[in-house]
């Protein structure tokens, strides 16, 4: 249109006739009449009009439910608020957990409310529609059913192994196959053959007066860790009347969590313990007066004098003595079977006749399967609960052998590896979401209850098996029959006499049931079975472990942003795997921090590189690397942190989360080898930098810059048991007292509640659920790697680890540090805006919208506990959903901190109101008290001269960080108490 | 009468100055186009200001994340530079108004450039401490001034309350100050320049000044009551930016020896810019008979005595820890000394401690490029002090699992850079729109010294 035209057209325009101007207004209104008439937006956001019974708009309600995160099996209450679960809590009457509920368990909802859970079945890759999918299935299985096999992860679900038997039972050729990721089948196959029944057994650790843990992580990732750490924690109380203790012995190559905890810590590789059980075997059955097992003796890394003494103390303490391994080599689990046997250990701390369930995998099975895959003998492949092929070793030719399988089903809530793979994906609902039940250990039967509708149109396993087994009944109707005539009428207490609605009704509000269960048959002891170990290490050839990263198992939680972000209790380090190295090996191969190192397997083609994590405390022969990383679509998290200039991404372009070294795993003997010899390193000349959350890892001053007389500060105090019973307040340092001397009056005296909090670091292991529950509590963000790189993490609570001494003799503390709470906060005189003022109850309250964020605050604060927000922390729609209403999402540029969850007080005394009972000690409890499983912190009232947290306070073991300097912290610490005769190794903390 | 005493104190102005001269000189840089040298010197400056625009613009759009800073060291080029920036405006008032009350004619040559260099370095001051602020649009929550919001007050036991009114008072008094002095100049600025727009803003500036006997005695009254009430502000502003620090409990910071130290500091710090700003101004804009070498030696002197203080209190404060017995304390300074950012502390010695002991030596103090070349080094050696104070005291304090390190951001790099932007453009932009020297009093220090050229001018007006 040329210049002409345009100028016509526009005077044209401007020019309404009467007629132009009256179709005009016609067409308007009849415009607008049209389009007010068409479908208005569903509308989503409905007031109830009838309100459901007991759901109260912004009022929290917990419901009994059972943590389906690993294979434990522990008792939580879900908090659900207006609709939407929020917060996981451990259920104290539960007969597992018994309260607690670890990082895992307390990170669900950032699962749940997660954007990349499959959100309908898929056909081969492409969404589909149920129906369609349950129609091919059904028509492939009867066509192709010759031989089904179905893999699922430990199933401790009755009702779902029933489904399971049910759905199989169809089939000619059908066998069910237990996979774990990180599996204990050697124990079990062990006291196949020393007792004749396959089977994990439960161990008591509450009446183990004696514990030597070869390897085994059971504060940390072994087999039922809450339950562990709590009846552990249970006899590291020595108290003045009392003053006695658990003796717990790790012997180990890489450092773990549980010997981070131990009295007495071994430098020991997974291929010596043989040789060590061998030794002590022989001096147990000498002690006993029995036969030891045959064979020969090999020379003993560990002195002839610590064996004895071992072995005197075990046997001093036998029927109450426990010797465990995560070994999974059978010769050694058969060892260790005949010692604690020796020891009489069996129908004591260690029970085969209730059995756990909680560990089922059998190796041998997932090793006949490969073979049958890579025969091409299988019709039909269905896995369930795990990543079969991410957790396996020899990715290639396995994915290769299962792409001949004629019908692939997988079950996974996400695309993973394995449901890449499939030709239909059938996603299960979330354990929020789910109904279930599980029976962890024989006899203790807790249920699942869904706690929202799902998000997604997924569907239970135990309504698809049912189905295509041709039963269309509900998750619901199948779990309820499944009580109705199972469990219900095995129920010890009074409920199975009451009828059947109303004995479900208990047993769904109360979470869980005990039933009357016969003991399980076991047969005689066969000492025969057992021989000792000779086969000696080579020396110059390095022994790989993989283990599971606290707060993280394996590779299904991958997806979860806090737990990554979750610092590993013993290295620091979030958001990667790494090849943890001694400082003597790092050394030789000329490596530091984050230097790639490249892993070599002498005998296979497996290799893998990873940076270098130099750890102190691990043997020189012995590198670890953590399973559960590389998991397929973690690259989501490249761009999780805040985005700017010199922001780099969490996951770099093309890559994962860390690495997966399932590759690594070696199958020997029908058995997932976690540990394997014949390791080679090789310096790559790459440094791929390690995110800590701790830069400087000891108390230990750096040597040339300490003054004289004070190499080793006291934050953290600690003293022996021996010196405890001599003096109740011994690991004291003596330093001047000013509590009772203040310059100025008390002019803020507090006639009500005065908070205050106490932490027994002689019951925290470091496992850090509290920081979860902390994170989950109070919508603390995630940050991404390259912020915590740059020591930006948000987390309210964090746990200090220090290392002490060196190599064979290290101790590890771990001290849970939070605000404090200082009765003389520095950070309140010095903020210009009041944003940090005191309560009239002690508290140190952060006024996030007066912050002006100075952040002089945080300089000040002698414990270095304050948070700033140095963005604005991105997060996904759903994932907001996750935030806990009660509390405020702070903006960019505002300082925060613990609250000691301000919120929760708030809430207990409007309930105490309501109801008009004054408050009583214990019923506020803050989201880290609640969740430990050790509980090891008590919150209360510090006025109440009754209150747990005042007598803890008053403890002789009571200290407060950095007392001298007259912060008056409203947090005290209980001192660690190691079980050890000899005085203490370190000067510095007492003189 | 002053005859005698001429072979005693060189001549303030050198090279036979008449009156006319005098005014001539100095203000003919105001009335002609500037030189290549200027416009190169100025668009530099100001391409460093722009970079520091984009810097913190960026910076207050993204968050103060885009600095170095972490959990532990809350506080790092900011404060450093705030600090840095408090103390080179110094020395202007030090120099005005102290050595006014103490009769020291030879200010006169400086005392102009000096205490604009306070104003415009107490600026760029100003701006960190405002955009070191998580939320810097709320910055006026710092000033207590009646509200709806209960009403809330500010905190009147936070030391950053008091810098906002030490460093806003001293502001206010070194401007006024300085713009007093500035009449009598501005109204012979107005006498000599053309009819026109020019003529008119210094009309206005000079606020009618007619030189009448009765405007030189009140304008010479008010000058040395400000000179009076100036002075008290020399040591307050830097007392009162040390209770920063000395205030909290952070060892290395927690300290009563702070306030003469970043007193001394201050003065040392500013006297060296000052003498660094002189050589550079005195050779650029042909100024060396008016700032000679009796200027440049004086400020030597005054600068060695402020080094030696300096370093006084640096081995105090070494003393003070060992003598306390305070574990955490003698760490800090064991860690200063030999730890992970011990390359700055001894950056810090050697420029504060070291380098003006050269000027003990006359050779040294009278060869100008050395004299140069040793005042940058102090101007460096003052940054690395308040860094070596506020990183090395923060980044390893009390719990070791909370020690980290800090390592600037190229936003801090640039918004520093563009603090010196900033610093440059407005001191050139002075150069060019003020008298940089006091005409008129340097005319009462250059008449007494100039008797004999005065007879060779009476001879000269006689033909």
């Amino acid at each position: 249109m040329n210049k002409e035209t345009l100028q016509q057209n526009h005077t044209e325009s401007t020019q309404v006739s009467r007629r132009q101007f009256l179709e005009a207004a016609g067409f308007s209104v009849s415009l607008a009449v049209l389009s007010g008439c068409g479908r208005a937006p569903i509308q989503t956001a409905l007031p109830f009009a009838e309100q459901p019974v007991g759901v109260i708009p912004g009022v929290m309600r917990s419901y009994a439910s059972t943590c389906i995160g690993c294979s434990a099996g522990c008792g939580m209450l879900v908090g659900v608020r207006d609709g939407r679960p929020l917060k996981m809590e451990g259920m104290p009457e539960h007969p597992i957990s018994g309260g607690g509920l670890c990082a895992i368990g307390q990170a669900l909802p950032l699962g749940l409310y997660d954007n990349h859970r499959l959100k309908q079945p898929l056909k081969d890759g492409e969404p589909a529609d149920w129906e369609s999918v349950d129609k091919a299935i059904t028509e492939q299985l009867a066509s192709n059913g010759s031989a089904v096999r179905l893999v699922t992860s430990t199933v401790t679900s009755p009702t779902l192994q029933a489904t399971i038997d049910q759905f199989l039972n169809q089939f000619t050729d059908a066998r069910h196959i237990i996979f774990d990721s990180v599996s204990s089948s050697a124990i079990l196959d062990a006291h196949e053959k020393t007792h004749g029944t396959r089977l994990l057994p439960h161990y008591d650790l509450n009446h183990a007066e004696v514990i030597v843990s070869f390897g085994a992580d059971f504060l940390g990732t072994w087999i039922s860790p809450i339950e562990f750490a709590k009846a552990w924690s249970s006899r590291r109380v020595p108290t003045e009347e009392n003053p006695t203790m658990s003796y717990h012995v790790q012997l180990e190559g890489r450092v773990s969590l549980t010997g981070c905890n131990a009295d007495r810590r071994y430098r020991l590789s997974p291929d010596e313990y043989g040789i060590v059980l061998s030794h002590l075997a022989v001096e147990i059955s000498k002690l006993a007066g029995k036969t030891p097992p045959e064979g020969n003796l090999a020379a003993s890394p560990i002195s002839a004098e610590e064996l004895s003494d071992l072995s005197h103390r075990l046997w001093h303490a036998h029927g109450a003595s426990l010797v465990i391994s995560d070994s999974q080599d059978f010769e050694v689990q058969l060892l260790v079977n005949h010692i604690n046997h020796t020891l009489g250990n069996y129908t004591h701390t260690i029970d085969i006749e209730r059995p756990s369930y909680q560990c089922q995998g059998n190796d041998a099975e997932v090793v006949k399967l490969i073979e049958e895959l890579k025969s091409g003998s299988v019709s039909a492949l269905l896995v369930a609960g795990t990543d079969f092929t991410h957790n396996l070793p020899d990715h290639d030719s396995l994915t290769s052998a299962i792409s001949n399988v004629p019908l692939v089903i997988s079950f996974a809530q996400r695309e993973d590896d394995f449901a890449s793979l499939a030709h239909f994906v059938c996603p299960d609902h979330h354990a929020l979401e789910s109904c279930g039940d599980a029976e962890p250990i024989s006899g203790r039967v807790s249920l699942l209850q869904p706690t929202l509708a799902p998000l997604g149109n997924t569907r239970s396993v135990l309504e698809s098996l049912s189905l295509w087994s041709g039963n269309q009944s509900s998750a619901y109707e199948i779990l309820q029959a499944s009580w109705k005539e199972n469990i219900l009428p095995r129920v010890q207490s009074e409920v199975k006499s009451k009828s059947f609605v109303h004995s479900w009704d208990i047993a769904v509000q109360q979470g869980f049931v005990e039933l009357e269960t016969e003991a399980n048959s076991v047969g005689e002891f066969q000492p025969t079975a057992v021989k000792l170990v000779t086969k000696q290490p080579v020396e110059d050839e390095f022994v790989l472990t993989l283990y599971s990263k606290t707060g993280l198992t394996d590779s299904s939680h991958a997806h979860n942003p806090w737990l990554q972000e979750l610092p590993d209790p013993v290295t620091k380090i979030t958001w990667d795997n790494y090849v943890c190295i001694s400082p003597t090996a790092a050394k030789e191969l000329g490596v530091s921090d984050g230097d790639v190192i490249r892993v070599e397997t002498k005998d296979g083609p497996s290799e893998i590189e990873l940076p270098a994590l130099i750890q102190r405390g691990q043997h020189d022969r012995v590198i670890s690397i953590a399973l559960g990383y590389g998991v397929r679509g973690t690259d989501r998290f490249a761009n999780i942190g805040p985005q700017w200039l010199e922001g780099r991404p969490t996951v770099a372009a093309g890559e994962l989360v860390g690495k997966n070294a399932a590759s690594m795993i070696d199958i020997n003997g029908g058995l997932f080898q976690y540990s394997r010899a014949g390791i080679s390193l090789h310096a790559v000349k790459e440094n791929r930098p390690l995110a800590a959350t701790q830069e400087y890892h000891s108390l230990e001053l750096p040597k040339h810059i300490a003054p004289p007389g004070a190499e080793i500060r006291d934050a953290v105090q600690t003293t022996t048991l021996a010196e405890y019973k001599a003096n109740p307040e011994a690991g004291a340092p003596h330093m001047h007292h000013f509590s009772d001397k203040q310059l100025w009056a008390e002019d803020h005296t507090t006639s009500g509640p005065l908070w205050g909090m106490s932490i027994d670091l002689n019951k925290c292991t470091g496992c850090s659920a509290c920081l979860i529950a902390c994170q989950s509590e109070n919508n603390v963000p995630v940050v991404g790697k390259d912020e915590v790189y740059r020591q930006r993490e948000m987390h309210w609570l964090r746990i200090d680890r220090y290392f002490m001494g060196e190599d064979d003799d290290m101790e590890v503390l771990h001290q849970p540090m939070m605000c404090q709470h200082c009765g003389n906060a520095p950070c309140e005189t010095v903020c210009p805006a009041l944003a940090t003022v005191h309560s009239e109850e002690g508290l140190n309250e952060q006024v996030y919208n007066r912050c002006v964020g100075t952040r002089y605050c945080a300089n000040n604060c002698p414990y270095k506990v304050r948070r700033f927000n140095w963005f604005t922390y991105p997060q996904d729609d759903l994932q907001t959903l996750a935030l806990n209403p009660d509390v405020t999402v702070r903006t960019r540029g505002v300082m925060e901190k613990c609250s000691m969850c301000v919120q929760r007080i708030e809430d207990g005394k409007i309930a105490a109101s309501h109801s008009g009972i004054p408050l009583a000690d214990g019923d506020i409890q803050i989201a880290c008290q609640q969740s430990c499983p050790t509980q090891a912190i008590v919150f209360g009232d510090m006025n109440d001269q009754s209150s747990e947290v005042l007598k803890a306070l008053h403890k002789p073991r009571n200290f407060k960080v950095l007392d001298e300097f007259n912060f008056r912290p409203s947090v005290g610490y209980l001192r660690v108490v190691k079980n050890r005769d000899d005085n203490h190794h370190e000067g510095g903390t007492h003189e | 009468m002053s005859e005698p005493n001429a072979p005693l104190r060189p001549p303030l102005v050198t090279g036979d100055k008449t009156l006319s001269d005098v005014t001539q000189d100095i203000c003919e840089p105001l009335e002609c186009r500037p030189n290549a040298l200027w416009w190169v010197a100025f668009l530099t400056s100001l391409s460093f200001l722009l970079l520091g625009v984009v810097a913190v613009w960026y910076q207050v759009a993204t968050g103060i994340g885009t600095w170095g800073l972490n959990k532990t060291v809350g506080w790092g080029f900011d404060i450093t530079n705030f600090v840095f920036w408090v103390g080179i405006g110094h020395a202007g008032t030090l120099i005005s108004a102290v050595l006014f009350l103490f009769r020291q004619k030879w200010r006169t040559a400086v005392n102009r450039s000096a205490e604009a260099m306070t104003l415009i370095a107490v600026m760029c001051a100003g701006i960190f401490p405002l955009i070191h602020m998580g939320r810097p649009w709320l910055a006026f929550w710092m000033m207590p001034y009646p509200n709806t919001r209960g009403p809330l007050w500010v905190n009147f036991k936070s030391p950053l309350l008091w810098d906002v009114f030490a460093i806003s008072t001293y502001l206010m008094i070194s401007a006024v100050f300085w713009y007093v002095g500035l009449v009598p100049d501005l109204a012979t600025v107005r006498d000599r320049t053309e009819p026109g727009w020019r003529k008119r803003i210094y009309s206005i500036l000079c606020l009618g000044w007619d030189g009448s006997a009765r405007t030189w005695h009140r304008y010479e009254t008010v000058y040395l009551l400000l000179a009076g009430l100036a002075t008290p502000l020399v040591f307050s502003v830097h007392t009162i930016v040390s209770m920063d620090f000395a205030t909290s409990v952070i060892p290395g910071w927690h300290t009563t020896i702070f306030p003469p130290y970043f007193v001394a500091g201050a003065i040392f710090s500013g006297l060296a810019m000052v003498l660094t700003l002189m050589l550079v101004a005195r050779k650029v804009m042909t100024l060396e008979n008016y700032i000679t070498k009796v200027h440049v030696d004086k400020m030597c002197k005054l600068i060695l005595a402020m080094g030696c203080i300096v370093g006084l209190a640096y081995s105090t404060e070494f003393f003070t820890a060992l003598y306390s017995g305070n574990a955490y304390e003698q760490f800090v300074f064991m860690n200063r000394a030999l730890g992970p950012f011990n390359w700055a502390y001894w950056t810090m010695v050697s420029c504060n401690v070291i380098a003006p002991q050269f000027f003990w030596f006359r050779s040294v103090r009278s060869c100008l490029p050395v004299v140069f070349v040793l005042t940058l080094f102090i101007n460096v050696g003052m940054w690395f002090e308040r860094f070596v104070i506020i990183v090395t005291s923060l980044h390893r304090d009390f719990l070791p699992s909370s020690w980290a390190s800090y390592v600037p951001s190229w936003i801090e790099l640039a918004t520093f850079a563009g603090s010196f932007g900033l610093f440059f453009t407005l001191f050139l932009i002075f150069c060019r729109v003020l008298p940089v020297i006091a005409i008129a009093e340097i005319k009462g220090a250059a008449h007494l010294k100039k008797v004999p050229s005065k007879q060779a001018s009476v001879q000269e007006k006689v033909v």
